[in-house]
């Protein structure tokens, strides 16, 4: 067993810039993902077709999710988060088809998703409360908490990216095994493991980003102060 | 398992790409789409509950307007039945009076045909009664009975009352007065004008002719002839007719006065 077969390869370089298969099977997804959204684009009506019908499906129920977990900033955070959930399936998915990698056994890959989340979360959370008050939330509920909180943001990032990619380079590890050892048709088990497992990834890390970013800029807390400020309204 | 700087700058590049992509030509315009029919959804429901108030208010106007109707149609009926009612009793008096009077008008007729009827009957008890008396006195009457009869009348002549006498001869004048004007030959009922003519059941013999000729002549101033006749129809007696006059002393006259004059009765 080499590592031609789990890393990334290197397919070209363009100056110091080094396309490897990931970059490259991230541009097909990309492009796939452009194509089917601008030909669902335009054949928007209100009287929708299956494939509309699909298209609006996964959208309610990726903003019924949000919704779930940060009521307030819902439309905010559809686009990132949507395109999280959207991205990493066909991402882990893309590892079914013949000769294809998935990105997401490529740790840059998966770093460079959780380091998105990483900076959304202070990005979205800034937006929310402005820099001191979202600064501030470190130092809660005490400042001892400070380095526990800064530990907390960094190991959780890292736990993110290397469970994705941990995950999905595991599974292709074993069905690539399991057709080593047992030969042609023996990995399809797997296979169908890999299907549920690509799923569920895609899930885990797009719910951990949802709750991170959500955290971050104190959705919760807001919805329920909102909720608590219209109570008392309403008993005044 | 290395970490590729090229891949993890040009992921991050990429992934913020495809976030603008799909924000753009995915999210945005599936979103807009659910939020315009979801408006337009809304504005439907609200259509419709506009139109359910409408109803329900309808329903109501027209639940009131029924109530009303269902009072003025008790109204009404109240008043036709009161009406109705008054007419009835109306009409049953016009028509118990009706009755009454139908009642009262068959009641007369039937007294009416009761009294004909009894009548009738008398009439025929009568009629039968003298058929049997002139039956029985056809046999029993004779000459003897028939002289005894014209010895009654020319009694009874004799004893007329006086202005009976006068009428009759008056008549007897006239009679004349008008013989002597025109035709003494002329004839009235098979007789002459100012003749007497006397019927008898049995021939009369010249005495009893005379006796009767005399009287005649002497109470009633008959001046004509005396024209004998027989019938024995009358059973027995005379009957002597001067112009419009009948004098009758006979069984057969006296038994049809019998019944003409219970019949007067």
């Amino acid at each position: 067993m080499n590592n031609e077969g789990i890393d990334a390869s290197l397919l070209f370089q363009i100056g110091p810039v080094e396309i490897t298969n990931t970059v490259l099977t991230t541009w097909v997804i990309m492009a796939l993902c452009a194509v089917v959204a601008g030909l669902i684009s335009r054949s928007l009506t209100l009287q929708p077709g299956p494939v509309q019908t699909m298209a609006e499906g996964i959208v309610s129920t990726i903003e019924a999710a949000i919704k779930q977990v940060a009521p307030e900033h819902t439309r905010q955070l559809l686009p990132f988060i949507g395109t999280l959930w959207l991205f990493l399936v066909i991402a882990n998915l893309s590892g079914l088809l013949p000769g294809v990698h998935s990105p997401t056994r490529d740790l840059s890959a998966t770093a460079a998703l959780a380091i998105l989340v990483f900076f959304s979360t202070h990005w979205f959370g800034i937006r929310t409360q402005g820099l001191n008050n979202y600064l501030h939330h470190y130092l809660r509920p005490s400042p001892i908490m400070l380095p526990f909180h800064i530990i907390s943001e960094i190991t959780r990032t890292i736990a993110l990216a290397v469970r994705l990619f941990g995950n999905m380079m595991s599974l292709e590890m074993t069905a690539l095994l399991i057709l080593l050892v047992a030969g042609f048709l023996a990995p399809i088990p797997i296979l169908m493991l890999h299907i549920i497992e690509a799923l569920v990834q895609a899930y885990i890390f797009g719910m951990l980003a949802l709750i991170f970013v959500a955290g971050g800029i104190q959705s919760q807390q807001i919805s329920q102060q909102k909720q608590q400020d219209k109570n008392s309204k309403e008993i005044s | 398992m290395e970490l590729n700087s090229s891949t993890f700058i040009l992921e991050i590049i990429n992934f913020l790409v495809l976030v603008w992509i799909l924000k753009r030509f995915f999210y945005k315009p599936v979103l807009d789409v659910i939020a315009r029919r979801k408006a337009g959804i809304d504005d439907t429901v609200a259509k419709a509950d506009a139109l359910q108030k409408d109803a329900q208010k309808l329903q109501q106007q027209y639940e009131e307007r029924l109530a009303d109707w269902e009072l003025e149609k008790q109204r009404a009926q109240r008043t036709l039945d009161t009406r109705l009612q008054k007419e009835r009793e109306a009409q049953m008096r016009v028509l118990q009076a009706d009755l009454e009077a139908e009642r009262e008008k068959e009641k007369v007729l039937i007294q009416r045909q009761l009294e004909h009827d009894s009548q009738q009957i008398v009439e025929t008890a009568l009629q039968q009664g003298a058929q049997f008396a002139s039956h029985l006195l056809s046999s029993v009457a004779g000459p003897e009975l028939e002289k005894q009869l014209v010895a009654l009348l020319v009694q009874q002549l004799k004893n007329l009352p006086a202005q009976q006498l006068a009428q009759l001869r008056k008549v007897n004048g006239e009679s004349d007065a008008t013989n002597s004007s025109t035709i003494n030959s002329a004839t009235i009922n098979g007789s002459t004008a100012n003749a007497a003519t006397i019927t008898s059941a049995y021939p009369l013999d010249a005495t009893t002719r005379q006796a009767l000729e005399l009287a005649c002549k002497e109470n009633l101033s008959v001046k004509g002839e005396f024209i004998y006749r027989q019938d024995p129809a009358i059973i027995a007696g005379l009957r002597i007719n001067i112009a419009a006059w009948v004098l009758a002393t006979n069984l057969q006259d006296e038994l049809s006065g019998f019944v003409g004059f219970n019949h007067e009765h």
